[in-house]
């Protein structure tokens, strides 16, 4: 027997080893994007720790510490290397930059101050310094640096507690002028058509008058109440105040209402870090955006990205199922239907932002405008559902994730096994009992892997969007408290857009970055949630459709 | 599918004895075309008495299923097959305009080679057919299932687990499933396409049990390549080839005194 034979039939080995070597390679770059943006993004909220460094030239430095990085710098006596730090320094509205690189080798002293304080604001991004005195009404108080700490925190929170009152007056004065509010626009609305009025809105128009008149009486005592109250809690808030001392001593004023929050990083052991991590964590998925996206929460823009994510399934699922139930189970096969079926399969090259321009003109300008036309022609030329909305953009990836839809439900149909068709049929069903006794169940595992998919791109895609209603900061949510809850005609944020808008367009690139990696982690996180449900839904339907078990 | 109805009419040349038979399905000059290519069916003239049991025997590939097929017109979901001539079921032609499928399919149960019960409980399989055929009260199709089950003698086994997935079933519970559900629709004429070929022998012994049983109410007409199948429960056998009929007689002459040579060199297992 020749043994080499079969030494030879193992030829193939090697391919196999190039393939593996393939999905080796494709593995380690999904997992490398995922530590990546699970690293940079994950340690942002970490506390760390600052530094006060103090350069041979006497310069004065407090920040946090950011990064270190190497140099190679060509000189006259060859090449040497340059270790550089990096610090965040903030104070922009002082310094003009966050960040400073400082040479190692300039450095005369670094220490780690007790009190050094950092301060999240509300704008410029944080301060980093000492406070030196507390301002409450119309005391100053200047203690040592530990006693000073407790004051600031009781004047915080006071400040605080202020605020809300403040808000809750504002909205109190919101609530009793808007019946006047509405009044007065029904009259500037009839005194708008002047001598075009008809007797009977003349005698409106003077009845309103009489009415508005009537009611500012009415609540002109209770609304002067609150102004006051209004003023009293503006002087209190006004009058809290602290100051700062920077790494250079100069004095900084800092009014409490202007703050977030402030810790004492360089004091925090691993449990209260933990805490205020936690916290962040929750403020991000939780809270509005601040200073252009930078800071503060985004979860205008989940909340966006998921309701989007709804609507677009809502419109595409029915639509999808059925051009495909029409496709593989009605329509006579033949070259019309083949060639409709590479026409649908070719939309899913188009570029997405032909959606999105076909959105803009079909739903937008021709859809929208026409609505605008026949129900909102008394806002005109101000458009209501003429202009990009969270509506406008779902429908639009409708249409872009339609050829996945149709592709997997076909692929669902074509496995739904051919005896069980017959079967329904041989027992008197008509076609369309059969299909939605027989077909549609048999076939919803594919129907769900279609879901899957379509989420999936739709969740990821920013071009078309761009065009069709995402914006970098919606003024209000596409839903809430107010009839008929959800708002589909706003505009809404997004969290891809989100990613290219912080990372890309932001005034300070560099603060932002975390927070782009943050966005992407979220973004991740929220198509893989979808997904696994989706999935696990679709196992569910598999385990009750198993076929014949002899 | 695309029907061509036949021009001459009365081509047949009947059978003296079909008269007295009380026909109730009959071919007349029957030709089928899976695509112009494949005549699978050639010429067909057949007349099948009711309240019997009527098998088809022939070799593989020969048109017993095809045949079987045409009398509930489930060959109409093939794209590009066609049918020439006429076929008559209680003297109806069932291929003429206005005839609806879904009552024809009612009236004509049929049972496929390989068992089909739906991936549903074992109630909602048997109800099926009455359902999809607008019955709606609960209390009928209650009825109406137990006696499907007790036709088929599956009730003593399922009694207890109707709500159970039919695919739970034993292979041969599911035909006998399978009867069950074609029974709950009422038929006249039950078509059977080698219903145990797949089965073990017990499980086909059930089953001719009960097809025996079920011809006191019921026309049946099942398609068999087990020859001993057909001399054991059918009343007449049809033995065909290449599309043609050879042979058609009760089933005692056909095996014992065969009229064609094709027939007897078949029976005795010369080809085949
Ligand atoms: N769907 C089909 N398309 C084309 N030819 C078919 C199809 N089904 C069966 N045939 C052909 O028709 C002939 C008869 O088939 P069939 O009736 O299934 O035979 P039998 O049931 O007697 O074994 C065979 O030659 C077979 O190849
Ligand atoms: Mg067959």
């Amino acid at each position: 027997m020749n043994i080499d034979k079969f030494y030879k039939k193992k030829q193939g080995e090697q391919y196999i080893f190039a393939l593996a070597l393939g999905l080796v390679i494709s593995l380690i770059m999904v997992i490398w994007i995922v530590v990546i943006i699970l690293s940079r993004g994950l340690g942002f909220f970490w506390p760390g720790e600052i530094v006060h460094i103090t350069t041979k030239d006497d310069r004065q430095y407090l920040g946090e510490l950011w990064t270190e990085e190497t140099r190679k710098e060509h000189t006259d006596s060859g090449i040497v290397k340059i270790n550089n730090t990096q610090l965040k320094t903030g104070n922009r509205d002082v310094y003009g930059i966050d960040f400073v690189w400082i040479n190692n080798a300039t450095i005369k002293s670094s220490d780690k101050p007790e009190f050094a304080v950092v301060f999240e604001r509300k704008e410029y991004g944080n301060a980093y310094g000492y406070i030196s005195s507390v301002q409450i009404g119309d005391s100053n108080y200047t203690y040592s640096e530990e006693k000073i700490i407790s004051i600031a925190k009781k004047a915080f929170d006071s400040a605080q507690k202020n605020h809300e009152n403040l808000l809750d007056i504002q909205e109190q004065i919101n609530d009793l002028l808007a019946p006047l509010t509405r009044i007065q626009r029904e009259i500037s609305l009839l005194e708008f058509k002047q001598n075009m009025l008809t007797p009977a809105e003349k005698k409106e128009l003077e009845i309103l008058k009489s009415k508005a008149v009537t009611l500012e009486q009415s609540i002109s005592a209770p609304y002067q109440k609150l102004t006051d109250k209004l003023a009293e809690y503006t002087e209190i808030d006004r009058k809290i105040n602290f100051t700062l001392s920077l790494a250079d001593d100069r004095a900084v004023d800092l009014k409490a209402s202007k703050i977030v929050r402030f810790y004492l990083p360089n004091q925090m052991n691993v449990f209260s870090k933990s805490v205020h991590y936690i916290s962040k964590l929750w403020e991000l998925v939780s809270a509005e955006p601040r200073e252009s996206n930078t800071e503060g929460g985004i979860f205008p823009a989940i909340f966006g990205t998921v309701l989007m994510v709804i609507l677009m399934s809502i419109a595409v699922v029915p639509l999808g199922v059925m051009v495909a139930i029409y496709l593989n189970e009605y329509a006579h096969q033949g070259v019309i239907i083949r060639a409709i079926r590479m026409a649908i399969s070719n939309l899913a090259g188009v570029p997405s932002i032909v959606f999105g321009i076909f959105g803009l003109g079909f739903f937008i300008y021709y859809f929208g405008g026409s609505i605008d036309q026949m129900f909102f022609s008394d806002k005109l030329p101000e458009p209501t559902f003429g202009t990009g909305g969270i509506l406008w953009a779902s429908l639009t990836l409708a249409l872009l994730t339609l050829p996945v839809v149709v592709v997997a439900t076909e692929e669902g149909l074509l496995a739904v096994p051919r005896a069980n068709k017959e079967g329904a049929l041989a027992l008197g069903a008509t076609q369309w009992q059969m299909i939605r006794k027989i077909v549609l169940p048999n076939a919803m595992p594919g129907i769900l892997t279609g879901i899957i998919l379509a989420v999936s791109r739709g969740a990821g895609e920013v071009a078309p969007l761009m065009i069709t209603g995402v914006v970098k900061l919606a003024p209000a949510m596409p839903f809430d408290l107010t009839f008929p809850f959800f708002h589909l005609d706003r505009k809404f944020m997004h969290l891809g857009f989100h990613i290219y808008d912080v990372g890309f367009q932001s005034p300070n690139v560099e603060a932002a970055k975390p927070m782009v990696y943050l966005t992407a982690l979220l973004l991740i996180a929220i198509v893989v949630a979808l997904n696994l449900l989706a999935i696990f839904l679709r196992n569910q339907l598999r385990k009750k459709l198993k076929t014949s078990a002899f | 599918m695309e029907i061509i109805p036949v021009t001459e009419k009365n081509s047949l040349e009947q059978d003296n004895r079909s008269v007295k038979r009380n026909e109730v399905v009959r071919t007349e000059n029957l030709d089928f075309f899976y695509n112009p290519e494949s005549h699978a069916l050639k010429n067909i003239n057949l007349s099948i008495p009711g309240k019997k049991v009527t098998a088809f025997i022939g070799p593989s590939g020969c048109g017993k299923s095809t045949l079987l097929r045409c009398f509930n017109r489930m060959n109409d979901l093939l794209p590009g097959s066609y049918l020439k001539g006429r076929v008559l079921i209680d003297n109806k032609d069932i291929y003429a305009n206005g005839i609806r499928l879904e009552e024809l399919r009612k009236k004509v149960g049929m049972v496929f080679q390989k068992s089909n019960p739906f991936p549903m409980s074992i109630w909602e399989n048997v109800a099926f057919g009455p359902r999809v055929n607008g019955e709606s009260d609960k209390h009928t199709i209650e009825e109406v299932v137990k006696s499907a089950l007790e036709q088929a003698d599956l009730w003593k086994e399922t009694k207890d687990r109707l709500n159970e997935s039919a695919l739970d079933l034993s292979g041969g519970q599911q035909q006998r499933l399978c009867i069950a559900r074609t029974l709950a629709n009422k038929p006249e004429i039950i078509l059977m396409d080698e219903p145990a070929s797949a089965l073990d022998p017990i499980s086909t012994g059930k089953i001719e049990e009960t097809i025996i049983e079920l011809k006191k109410n019921y026309t049946i007409i099942i398609v068999t390549h087990n020859m001993q199948q057909a001399a054991r429960i059918s009343d007449f056998t049809a033995f065909m080839m290449l599309g043609e009929m050879i042979e058609f007689n009760d089933t005692k002459t056909l095996f014992t005194n065969p009229n064609e040579n094709l027939t007897e060199e078949y029976i005795t297992g010369r080809f085949g």
